[in-house]
């Protein structure tokens, strides 16, 4: 079994799908976060990752309506799981024990 | 207008398609639907244009194994459990193979057959293309090798023939008076040379004398030395590292003194690189040019225009975009025709041959005839298919067993396409393991193939990228050659007719294929059987024949220089010793490849002869030692200097003279040398059988004796031998006493036939044992087939024999047809290999009541005993299970 280990680009999809709740799906989620990181995103980059969260059973997806704007095909919709907001958890309660711990002087000058 | 913009503004049509075919379904339709969502949105920001080129890289940037990854979300548990053949080839594979492993351990005789015909039809392929491709590779390592050509001699006389060697002077003129050629080296090439480093250790050597643009024409590398003044001063030397170990082992050769043949001490300079295996410049020693007149006069008459050795060579490398066309159109007709009259300039005509052509054209001496490598090629062709066929009838024959398993496989949904696969892969399985064990078996067998062609062949598989190309293109082509088929029938096999048990013979369509591949296959053993004979006895008859000269019991001595003195010496004490009969001193033994041919001006006649007339050199006891019967006059009187002349038969009838006694007491002046002639000789062929008796004259002139022949007692042979080398070494101390026997150098002539022979023997083995081994797995599967039928007849009374005869009725049947086509066609082939002789055996109808007598025997041995298996058993056992 792989590990459920959260990458960092992982992470910040994952908060992205968070973020967009009911409307999560590759291509709203790559333009979200290319405005918010403020660089250029390959859809591919972001298919990949999202594949690897549903396989590590973080996200779970479905598959919405046809829509016109799409050509008529149907678009893969996420929705985080118990699993994948545990992580997420995680993660931000590792990031606030490692804020808490720098000493003053570490960012002193 | 519209339209376009319609077109437009859709994204690139390949793309989207590609991507629906690369794509994993489950993916598929969400990416198509994203990246077309995407490209609308940016068509509208940043123009189509763009849109589009953004959609392109956006599906590179896609392109990875989890798009084609076959593992969904939603069925990842089930995914293990649904087959999908279309979508997961690797798995089917998987499966292919491990039933391939299973039927192959289940029948084993018949995957041994199959195994052991292909790895022998294999093995012989890569040795043949070993032997082909290191032939192919001669001398193709010198740069610029497409500019280097060698000028040889055309004598344009009553017919045309040729001679690898030049006048002398033809390299100074072509050097000094054209600008055609970048370099232009003389090089003459001695063999069998005794070069001593002291007066114990001396060897026998190939050597040559070669001007310093040699080592610029060839690639040669020096290891010690320089290459730019190497060859240039006189008394130098340079020696391979090879000779160098072998004369000072690990001491630095580098001016070191050696001897060559006590006429030239030379002082080593430099140290060549080994010479590679593929090149027919075998001299390990160079001598500079310049000191060929102090070791063999004879060769370098300055302003000498008449006289050609074909060891006296010159090789050019023209400049870039100079053709040999051309210089072969001006230059050297030029030649011809400033520095000879106008007759000898008709007779004398030079032309230029490429490098690579110096291997294999056989008027110019080259070492292989590009023929026999054909030969070799078919034979490795033919050898693959009847291993093939072995395979195809095995498999059809066996189809029969198998319909049970087919029609499962049907009635489970089995397409056509997996069961094909399925037989291909197991072909594969048995081909793969065959391809190993020949490999072992080339591996085994190169050391005594390269014991027969006298060559280096190696096999190495890691670095010889074209003996893997070659692996992997036959392996593919065995494959599919001989699995295609079967699997074609196998697969055709309508499931419920299978499940019956019943695809009958005809519906399965593979009797009457079978049929004709054992014809086939009978007819390229037979093809080869009628082959072997007729070189066999072509060979036989060429090296037995009466050459019309005494050819057993003469030993030939080489003379290492002709001082009258010790040579008259030497005469008197050999005629003296108790085995000798005769001793003559000669430059070469009446049947020779060295013959030399030049004009004849006959008695008070104004122009010379329109035909050349081959000339031999030889002392008054030529004639009694070889027992060559003289028809008219007298033999020669003993003389050292030219002043007589004998011709043979041929001669007198060119000069159109009406008897033999005409020319007798008539002056002649043959090499621009006058003399009488004496006497007319018989006819004897003094070339091989491929040539032709043409005129020949016989004369004393002691400076070119560079042989001795003995005509000796065989009953006590080693006593003689023991005498004439305490002879020779009391002569000559610093030579090394070796001899010859002159039907050992008849047979020198035959050398590449003989070889040719053997290895179409051991072919042709090879390829009646895979016919045999085929037929006995057919006849096996017949015998299986008919247990029942044979069980009847029994019950009912039949014969043994009467039911041999049942299975041997039907195998000389196809034997009789197969004869009737390979015979033809084994005679027109043949009948081209024997044209290259002037004296031939006709084949005869024995050699193919004999072929097919062979054939007969062989096949019935092996249906005989198969099927004496079947007759012997008991009915009981057959007739049991109804």
């Amino acid at each position: 079994m792989k590990g459920t280990q959260l990458g960092e680009f992982e992470e910040i999809v994952l908060l992205t799908i968070a973020l967009c709740y009911d409307e999560a799906y590759s291509v709203a989620v790559m333009e979200e976060l290319s405005q918010r990181l403020e660089r250029p995103m390959s859809l591919g980059a972001v298919h990949r990752a999202m594949q690897r969260l549903e396989e590590k059973g973080l996200v779970q997806s479905r598959l919405g309506e046809a829509t016109a704007e799409r050509g008529g095909r149907r678009k893969r919709l996420f929705t985080v799981t118990m699993a994948g907001e545990q992580s997420l958890r995680e993660a931000r309660r590792i990031r606030n024990e490692l804020w808490e711990g720098i000493p003053k002087t570490a960012f002193g000058i | 207008m519209n339209r376009k913009n319609k077109i437009n503004s859709q994204p690139p049509r390949w793309a989207e398609r590609l991507l629906g075919r690369i794509a994993a379904p489950h993916h598929r339709e969400e990416i198509l639907g994203d990246l077309y969502e995407l490209f609308h949105k940016r068509g509208q920001r940043y123009g189509y244009t763009k849109a589009r080129l953004l959609y392109v890289l956006e599906m590179v940037l896609l392109l990875h194994p989890r798009l084609w990854r076959n593992t969904s979300r939603s069925t990842h548990l089930d995914s293990k459990f649904i087959f999908d053949s279309q979508s997961n080839p690797t798995a089917m594979f998987n499966n292919h193979l491990k039933v391939a492993f299973r039927k192959i351990s289940r029948h084993k005789s018949y995957t041994l057959i199959n195994a052991v015909s292909l790895s022998l039809g294999i093995a012989c392929a890569i040795l043949i293309f070993t032997l082909v491709k290191y032939h192919l590779s001669f001398d193709d390592f010198h740069a610029d090798q497409n500019r280097i050509y060698r000028i040889y001699t055309e004598f344009h006389g009553e017919k045309v023939t040729y001679n690898t060697g030049v006048p002398n002077p033809l390299g100074e003129a072509f050097r000094g008076g054209y600008n055609a050629a970048e370099e232009v080296g003389r090089i003459a090439f001695l063999p069998k040379r005794v070069v001593s480093v002291s007066p114990e250790k001396k060897f026998e050597e190939d050597i040559a004398f070669a001007d310093p643009e040699f080592l610029s024409i060839f690639n040669f590398p020096l290891i010690q030395g320089n290459p730019k003044t190497a060859l240039q001063d006189r008394n130098t030397v340079l020696i391979t590292d090879e000779i160098a170990k072998k004369y000072f082992g690990t001491q630095d050769p580098v001016g070191q003194l050696l001897r060559v043949d006590d006429s030239l001490l030379v002082r080593i300079t430099g140290v060549l690189q080994d010479l590679p295996p593929n090149t027919d410049f075998r001299s390990q020693i160079y001598i500079p040019f310049s000191n060929l007149q102090d070791h063999s006069p004879w060769m370098v008459e300055k302003d000498w225009w008449f006289s050609v050795n074909k060891e006296m060579q010159c090789f050019v490398r023209l400049k870039p975009g100079i053709s040999a066309a051309s210089v072969n159109k001006t230059i050297l007709p030029a030649i011809s025709n400033t520095y000879y009259d106008k007759e000898p300039a008709q007779y004398f005509q030079f032309r230029l041959q490429p490098l690579s052509d110096v291997h294999f054209n056989p008027e110019l001496r080259g070492k292989t005839d590009k023929k026999n490598l054909r030969t070799f090629a078919w034979i490795g062709f033919f050898l693959i298919l009847t291993a093939c066929v072995n395979f195809i009838n095995l498999a059809t024959a066996q189809a029969i067993g198998r319909s049970r398993e087919i029609g499962v496989r049907k009635a489970l949904g089995s397409r056509r396409a997996p069961l094909f696969w399925q037989f291909i892969t197991e072909t594969a399985v048995i081909a793969g393991l065959a391809m190993v064990v020949a490999l072992g078996l080339a591996y085994l067998a190169l050391p005594f193939v390269n014991g027969w062609f006298e060559i280096d062949l190696t096999l190495n598989l890691l670095t010889d990228r074209y003996l893997l190309a070659f692996l992997s293109v036959l392996l593919l082509l065995v494959v599919f050659f001989s699995g295609a088929y079967p699997g074609l029938i196998l697969a055709r096999f309508q499931p419920l007719l299978a499940l019956k048990g019943m695809p009958a013979q005809r519906s399965a369509g593979g009797f009457s294929l079978r049929k004709g591949l054992v014809v086939g296959q009978f007819a390229i053993s037979q093809l080869l059987i009628i082959g072997t004979l007729i070189i066999t006895t072509q060979l036989r008859y060429s090296q037995q024949a009466d050459m019309g000269f005494q050819k057993d019991a003469i030993v030939i001595l080489p003379v290492p220089d002709n001082q009258k003195s010790k040579l008259s010496a030497l005469g008197a004490e050999f005629s003296e010793l108790s085995g000798v009969e005769n001793a003559t001193f000669f430059d070469t033994p009446p049947a020779s490849e060295a013959v030399g041919s030049t004009s004849i001006r006959f008695d008070s006649r104004p122009e010379a002869e329109d035909f050349s007339i081959a000339i031999k050199s030889a002392d008054h006891q030529y004639v009694p030692t070889f027992k060559i019967p003289i028809l008219a006059g007298r033999n020669l009187n003993p003389s050292d200097t030219i002043r007589e002349y004998l011709l043979n038969e041929t001669a007198v009838k060119a000069l159109r003279l009406a008897s033999l006694d005409d020319v007798l007491g008539k002056p002649a002046t043959i090499n621009g040398r006058p003399g009488t002639i004496v006497g007319v000789m018989k006819d004897f062929h003094f070339q091989s059988f491929r040539a032709a008796i043409e005129p020949l004259c016989l004369t004393t002139r002691s400076e070119s004796y560079g042989s001795c022949g003995i005509n000796v007692n065989l009953a006590n042979l080693g006593p003689t031998l023991a005498g004439l080398e305490k002879v020779w070494t009391t002569l000559y101390p610093s030579s090394i006493f070796t001899y010859r026997f002159m039907d050992e150098e008849i047979g020198r002539f035959y050398k590449l036939d003989n070889m040719l022979l053997r290895l179409i023997q051991a072919f042709t083995g090879i390829a009646i044992f895979v016919g045999c081994l085929g037929l006995y797995g057919l006849v096996s599967f017949m015998a299986a087939q008919k247990t029942k039928e044979i069980g009847v007849r029994k019950v009912l009374g039949a014969s043994n024999p009467s039911i041999l005869w049942l299975f041997g009725k039907e195998f000389i049947r196809l034997l009789l047809i197969a004869f009737a086509l390979a015979a033809p066609l084994a005679w027109w082939v043949m009948e081209g290999w024997l044209n290259k002789f002037v004296y031939r055996v006709e084949p005869g109808a024995g050699i193919f009541i004999l072929a097919i007598v062979i054939t007969l025997f062989v096949a019935l041995l092996t249906v005989g005993f198969r099927s004496l298996k079947a007759s012997r058993a008991n009915p009981i056992k057959a007739l049991r299970s109804e």
